[in-house]
Formats: C-alpha cells, sequence, structure tokens
C-alpha cells in the first residue's frame, strides 16, 4: 500500500469516527437546543482534526516498521489533478445534499436543528466520497 | 476536427532498464514526481503534462517521441 492511498485512509478511517461520535451524541437532536447541537458539530469536526492527525502518526509509523524505510510524500501534478477531481465530486455532492435538505426542510417544515446537523454531515459524507474516488484513482 | 481518443504509449519502462536498470524511484527524484507517478506511466493509467514529458525525455537524454508515441 502505497503513502497516497494510506493518507487517503487516514481520512476515511478520521471522518468516519467523527460521524459516528456525532451521530451517537444527536440521537435526540429534535428536542436539543441549537447552541447544544452546534457544540457537538463543532467538538466532531475537532475530533476529526485529531484523529486524521493521530492515525497518520500512527500509519507513518507502523508502516516504516513494516517496510523498514520511511516514503517521502511527494506531491506532483498527478496528484493536484487528483486532488481537483475529488473537490469537483465533493462540491457537487455538498450542492446537491444542501439543495435536497433546505427542500426537505421547507416541505416538511422540519426543525432547524436537523438543517444544521444534516449539512454538517453532508460535509462529511462529501469528504468521504471524494476520499473514495482519490483511492480509486490512486489504485 | 479530431474526436478520435488518442491513447498515448510510452516506453518508459524499456528505457529505464536500458539505463542500467534505473529504478522507478530514481527516475522520480530525477524528474521530481512520487514513485507512483511513475507506475501509473508505466502502466498507460496516466499520461503526463507535457512539461513532465519532456523532463522524462531529457532524463533519458531522448527526443520526446521517442519516449511517447501514438501506437
Amino acid at each position: 500500500m502505497n503513502i497516497k492511498i494510506r493518507n487517503t485512509l487516514t481520512e476515511i478511517i478520521s471522518a468516519s469516527i467523527a460521524i459516528i461520535w456525532m451521530y451517537s451524541k444527536l440521537n435526540a437532536a429534535a428536542n436539543m437546543s441549537i447552541a447544544s447541537i452546534t457544540q457537538v458539530l463543532v467538538q466532531g469536526i475537532g475530533i476529526s482534526i485529531l484523529a486524521t492527525i493521530f492515525f497518520a502518526i500512527v500509519i507513518a509509523i507502523v508502516s516504516a516498521i513494516i517496510t523498514k524505510s520511511e516514503e517521502k510524500n511527494v506531491v506532483d501534478e498527478r496528484d493536484n489533478m487528483i486532488e481537483f477531481y475529488a473537490w469537483r465530486l465533493s462540491g457537487v455532492i455538498f450542492g446537491i445534499s444542501l439543495v435536497i435538505i433546505l427542500a426537505l426542510l421547507g416541505w416538511f417544515n422540519l426543525p432547524i436543528n436537523l438543517g444544521i446537523i444534516a449539512i454538517t454531515f453532508s460535509v462529511f459524507l462529501a469528504s468521504i466520497c471524494s476520499t473514495f474516488l482519490k483511492i480509486y484513482l490512486y489504485r | 476536427m479530431i474526436k478520435k481518443k488518442i491513447h498515448i504509449e510510452n516506453a518508459v519502462r524499456k528505457l529505464r532498464f536500458n539505463s542500467d536498470e534505473m529504478t522507478q524511484q530514481g527516475l522520480a527524484e530525477l524528474v521530481g514526481v512520487s514513485r507512483q507517478t511513475i507506475v501509473a506511466i508505466e502502466k498507460y493509467k496516466y499520461t503526463p503534462s507535457l512539461d513532465l514529458a519532456f523532463k522524462i525525455a531529457l532524463a533519458f537524454d531522448r527526443e520526446i517521441q521517442e519516449v511517447f508515441f501514438i501506437n
């Protein structure tokens, strides 16, 4: 497994952990205040960042022990192209999700709490989809 | 207007072996890309930019059309 796929897997793992953590905290979201919901969402984003750093370090150490060599992470034109495709996909997914969420909120007259949660989750969903695209393009 | 999709092939792998069995990592360092990009080019999974194609050709001291060609 090369360094590019390892970094991408790190992103998926950390985003998944953040989503699971937020989902467990937000099971009674309809009755929660907006302040407490946004606290959970900000904490979730923080957990995602910390998990990314933690897993990047752990995976790099484990990989160095197994392969007995340190692989340099060189960023070149192919990486920039793949990153561009991933950004474009995540933008499309987030855009579509945002329209659907706003339409559902208006249509079913849902509380704004759910809207905020759904928009945050759609960011993570877009991020996960874009990382899967990266894995596909790097394989 | 040419509408047909062009499939660009290359002789990077062959030229690498002819250059004292240069490693993929060695070529990558020479042209300033990652080893994965050289792997992708050799497998025809990625067509490099003109800039990188010229750098690779220069690394083997060849003309660009000797390294990259349409089959």
